[in-house]
């Protein structure tokens, strides 16, 4: 380790011993000789693996902060700080990995610890039918940080009180409003990482997630409608509450829900469809991102989240979209919430293609998944959401390409003559390979012959993922781009969550099924 | 190391020595998991997690904070009763605080198994390799999830409860696919204790579901008469469980609410043979001892020969309502008022329909109605002339829960049994039955597989 704590913080835009710097976590974390103990610890576990016989190990030794303030109209509800340390050790033994972890962060139970995971491992490696390999990873010692800009933990609580109480005003400004519940959430990840390929790397990375939804009621007729924001969760700081249009957006989400209960129902059938960036990238998610995760093809995934219709052969073959469609995987895009410095496994982040002009061509991987395809790096796309938490493959930020040309909304909404445009993201689901999915939407407006002419309610569209991508033909230009991202994406056994992004334009799609959710109980 | 009620107590009795506040509710939790996964017929996963966490929530002049940290030490408990009361003193008054309970007394239910908390590696690791050697024979590959997790908790008010209790779960889940991809077959139980997970049956329902979904034949979607095994009206139900709020209903935003600013407990939603209720002491099923920081469990019926009998009331809505606080659920039991069917029954009673053992991927599509959508997965059959004929292809479905269980749409009604949702992977569990119903809505066809 070349750096020092003291260095690390600095290089993380923390300022040591500040005024500003209220919380107890780093005045319990800020021992002088935290550094050396994560090192000498490191070593105790690295030291006891190898003893035991483990071909290759790592350590994780991580602190994680979270801040949740919620609140209804001019009440809060909650108001929490947390905080968890801990350490967790894998180990891979004749093929067959265990783990274990402990809360405990001395050198005696990384010692202990380290010895339980050999012995899972061991245990289990009796019964082993295929055993696990894994590529080489280059050895790194340095440090990472995130690029925010005002570390959420340091802004004063009540300033964020102030700002979902104005919020909340801002959207019941509208007569018609009859709730609104808003929420900021903030995660910070401190993460120590040392591997028995002599890597060592510390990162430190900032999470932010305001949120709110509007209700409107019609108590005559027990008909109510919600309307949850746009703006998702980022991997900046404390800026992205003050740069993005928050109040502007809450006041337009107050008028659109009352509006909404007004809105004409959606006549089922085939339209074109305008898809926002804010809603877009939820398909995104499901449709492309999921299905190229190649622990999913490979039947990992079989018993929980699926397997993947994109298998091994179809790689460089299968026409996934049509050739406007382009999209790339990428754990160095500013701001993308899975965009990080180095994966749990020590692989730096990278970028690459998983859809090129249209045709699929490669997947995302991890040391242990890319032997198996005759791969010899890893994409590094190993995390865990907890040092208690067993590292897997989760996906990294996955984005769709804008078009080259400054295509606007108009020039997208211009050429369709019968269609909706869909703002927001509502319900969604999708099948265990990732074929038939359906997604809702939070705002809903009718085209026709071109021009915006009403809203809609009750809009979902169901489609199958190579016919909805291949129906797109026009994307909007980089000035139509945004980063729309999931805080929680759960995935594996046990399940865990994983924070990623999807950035988009406005995209166009032609003649998509389009149903009416809208059913009158009896 | 699971925490015993002596060292819980001197956990919760240093942190409400330390503060200051008006009123508290502190709490500590102790926990030890472990988890075995396998996939392709071959160990994926295997780990161990130990840990403990300590909650502080407090209020100051009615005003409330909260903290918590996984450090236990004396300097870290008490910096975050420090942090819990800063967040206070600089919070708004907390419109919603109802003063933290006085001395309660709790009926214990028994839901902690000793065996359950030490599964040894060896016997878990030759269990799943029985798995995995079954399935060779089968010639299907295998995937699935053995986890065990066991915990003791306490939480303590400044007015004078202390509530201990020690609680396990075990619970596996196999997915068996044919080679060719063809066939998929999927089961998954659960217990509190460890001895009465019956591993063999679920790897043998895994496997026979698997090959004989093999080569399924497409139909129409449409609405279909439908007979849903246990597993299917979990994974549904796992939804729906969570909807019986009574601050949402009389507020008008859920599918209990009824024009005119009511709600509507009292009338027939469901067919008159329905009874759904919390139970926290059914033998399979055992709940929590405590529901809403600290209140004992009773018996509580939601809904009773079909009528809608009690919403949940939050301690803080009941206060605002004059009421009583609802002291659960802590667990869902639906059950039949009249003698139950077995699935053979209610096969051999179907003229045409569709047998289905699992959905997936269930979302909210219209709070209004309860109406859902996702999919179904892991087999379907068409039953025809009282005879299981054929598989058939998945389907979507778009369906509100409260027209599926209502008078006139429910033919025959199960035993229930003790399953969990499948997008829960068996970290809790209900008891629920097998239905027979007249109409289901497909809207699309699935290839997934």
């Amino acid at each position: 380790m070349t750096t020092s704590r003291r260095d690390f913080l600095k290089t993380a835009g923390v300022a040591l011993g500040a005024v500003t710097l209220p919380s107890w976590v780093f005045e319990s974390e800020a021992r002088a000789d935290a550094v050396a103990d994560k090192n000498r610890l490191a070593d105790a576990a690295l030291s006891t693996a190898k003893r035991l016989g483990a071909s290759y190990a790592d350590i994780r030794i991580n602190r994680y902060r979270f801040e949740a303030i919620s609140t209804r109209e001019q009440q809060v509800q909650n108001v929490s700080r947390s905080q968890s340390f801990g350490f967790g050790v894998r180990a891979l033994y004749k093929g067959t990995w265990g783990f274990a972890s402990s809360r405990i962060v001395t050198p005696e139970e990384v010692r202990r610890v380290t010895a339980q995971a050999v012995e899972i491992a061991r245990a289990n490696s009796a019964f082993q039918r295929k055993p696990i390999q894994i590529v080489p990873a280059a050895k790194v010692v340095t440090t990472w940080k995130g690029a925010f800009q005002k570390d959420p933990f340091d802004v004063p609580i009540d300033d964020k009180i102030q700002f979902l109480l104005k919020l909340n005003k801002a959207a019941m400004k509208t007569q018609g409003v009859g709730f609104v519940n808003s929420a900021m959430l903030f995660v910070n990840e401190q993460k120590f990482l040392a591997t028995s390929d002599g890597s060592r790397i510390e990162q430190y990375l900032i999470r932010s997630f305001p949120s709110f939804t509007v209700t409107a009621i019609n108590r005559a007729s027990g008909d109510f409608q919600t309307r949850t924001s746009f703006g998702g969760p980022q991997a900046l700081g404390y800026e992205y509450l003050e740069k993005y249009p928050w109040l502007v957006e809450a006041e337009q989400a107050g008028e659109e829900v009352v509006a909404k209960l007004k809105a004409k129902s959606v006549e089922p059938g085939k339209y074109d469809l305008v898809l926002h960036p804010s809603h877009l990238w939820l398909t995104i998610h499901e449709s492309v991102g999921h299905p190229t995760e190649l622990d999913r093809a490979l039947w990992w995934e079989a018993n929980y989240a699926g397997t993947s219709f994109l298998t091994p052969d179809k790689r460089g073959k299968l026409q996934f979209g049509s050739k406007l469609v382009n999209f790339v995987a990428d754990r160095t895009q500013p701001a993308g919430l899975a965009t990080t410095g180095y994966d749990d496994e020590g692989v730096p982040g990278q970028q690459w293609h998983l859809v090129k002009d249209g045709v699929f061509v490669d997947w995302q991987t991890t040391r242990d998944l890319a032997p198996l395809l005759g791969q010899k790096k890893s994409y590094g796309c190993l995390y865990a959401d907890s040092w208690g938490s067993v590292p897997f493959p989760r996906m990294p930020n996955v984005s769709l390409q804008p078009g080259k040309e400054a295509v606007s909304l108009d020039n997208l909404v211009n050429s369709v003559d019968d269609g909706i445009l869909i703002y927001g993201t509502g319900s969604y689901s999708i099948d265990q390979q990732r074929y038939n999915f359906q997604f809702g939407g939070q705002t809903f407006y009718e085209i026709k012959k071109g021009k915006i002419v009403g809203m809609l309610r009750d809009v979902a569209y169901q489609s199958r993922t190579t016919d909805f991508w291949g129906a797109c033909d026009g994307l909007g230009g980089p000035q139509t781009y945004q980063l729309g991202g999931s805080f929680n994406d759960g995935k594996g056994e046990p399940t865990q969550s994983n924070a990623v992004s999807h950035g988009c334009p406005i995209a166009r799609f032609r003649q998509i099924n389009v149903l009416n959710t809208a059913v009158r109980a009896s | 190391m699971l925490l015993t009620e002596k060292e819980a107590r001197a956990i919760t009795d240093k942190l409400l020595g330390y503060t200051k506040a008006d009123d508290a509710s502190v709490s500590v939790t102790s926990e030890t998991y472990s988890h075995l996964r396998f996939a392709a017929n071959s160990f994926l996963t295997s780990g161990r997690r130990e840990n403990m966490n300590a909650n502080v929530v407090v209020w100051v002049n009615r005003k409330r904070g909260a903290a918590s940290t996984n450090e236990l030490d004396e300097a870290s408990l008490r910096a975050a009763v420090e942090e819990a009361e800063r967040l206070a003193n600089i919070s708004p008054v907390d419109v919603e605080y109802v003063p933290t309970l006085k001395m309660q007394t709790y009926k214990p239910t028994l839901g902690y198994a000793e065996a359950t908390a030490n599964v040894p590696l060896v016997d878990r690791a030759k269990a799943v390799s029985d798995i995995i050697s079954a399935s060779e024979t089968a010639g299907v590959l295998s995937a699935g999830f053995h986890q065990a997790q066991a915990s003791a908790s306490a939480t303590a008010t400044k007015n004078g409860n202390f509530d201990y209790e020690r609680r396990s779960i075990v619970s596996l889940g196999t997915t068996a696919r044919t080679t060719d991809g063809a066939g998929s077959g999927y089961f998954l139980r659960s217990h509190f204790d460890i001895s009465r997970l019956d591993t063999s049956r679920i790897s043998r329902e895994a496997i026979r579901r698997a090959l004989e979904s093999r080569n399924a034949r497409v139909l129409d979607a449409g609405v279909y008469p439908v007979i849903l095994e246990p597993q299917a009206v979990a994974d549904l139900v796992g939804f729906f469980g969570f909807g019986f709020d009574a601050r949402n209903a009389e507020e008008g935003r859920s599918a209990f609410s009824a024009a005119g600013g009511k709600t509507r407990v009292g009338e027939k939603i469901f067919d008159d043979r329905i009874n759904i209720l919390s139970d926290p002491w059914r033998a399979d099923l055992p709940g929590s001892q405590s529901t809403q920081a600290g209140l004992p469990a009773e018996v509580v019926y939601l809904v009773k020969g079909g009528v809608l009998e009690n919403l949940v009331y939050s301690r803080f809505w009941a206060q605002k309502r004059e009421r009583q606080p609802t002291p659960g659920p802590v667990n869902i039991i639906m059950e039949p008022t009249s003698q139950p069917a077995t699935l053979d029954e209610m096969i051999r009673n179907t003229e045409r329909g569709l047998l289905v053992s699992r959905f997936w991927y269930i979302r909210s599509v219209d709070p209004r109605t309860a109406t859902l959508t996702g999919l179904t997965r892991d087999g379907v059959w068409l039953v025809e002339n009282g005879k299981i004929q054929y598989p058939v292809r998945n389907f979507r479905f778009n369906q509100s829960i409260i027209q599926m269980l209502a008078p006139g749409n429910v033919e025959m009604i199960g035993t229930p049994e003790r399953v969990g949702s499948s997008e829960g992977q068996g970290g809790s569990a209900s008891l629920l039955p097998a239905l027979k119903l007249k109409a289901f809505k497909f809207t699309s066809q699935s290839e997934a597989v």
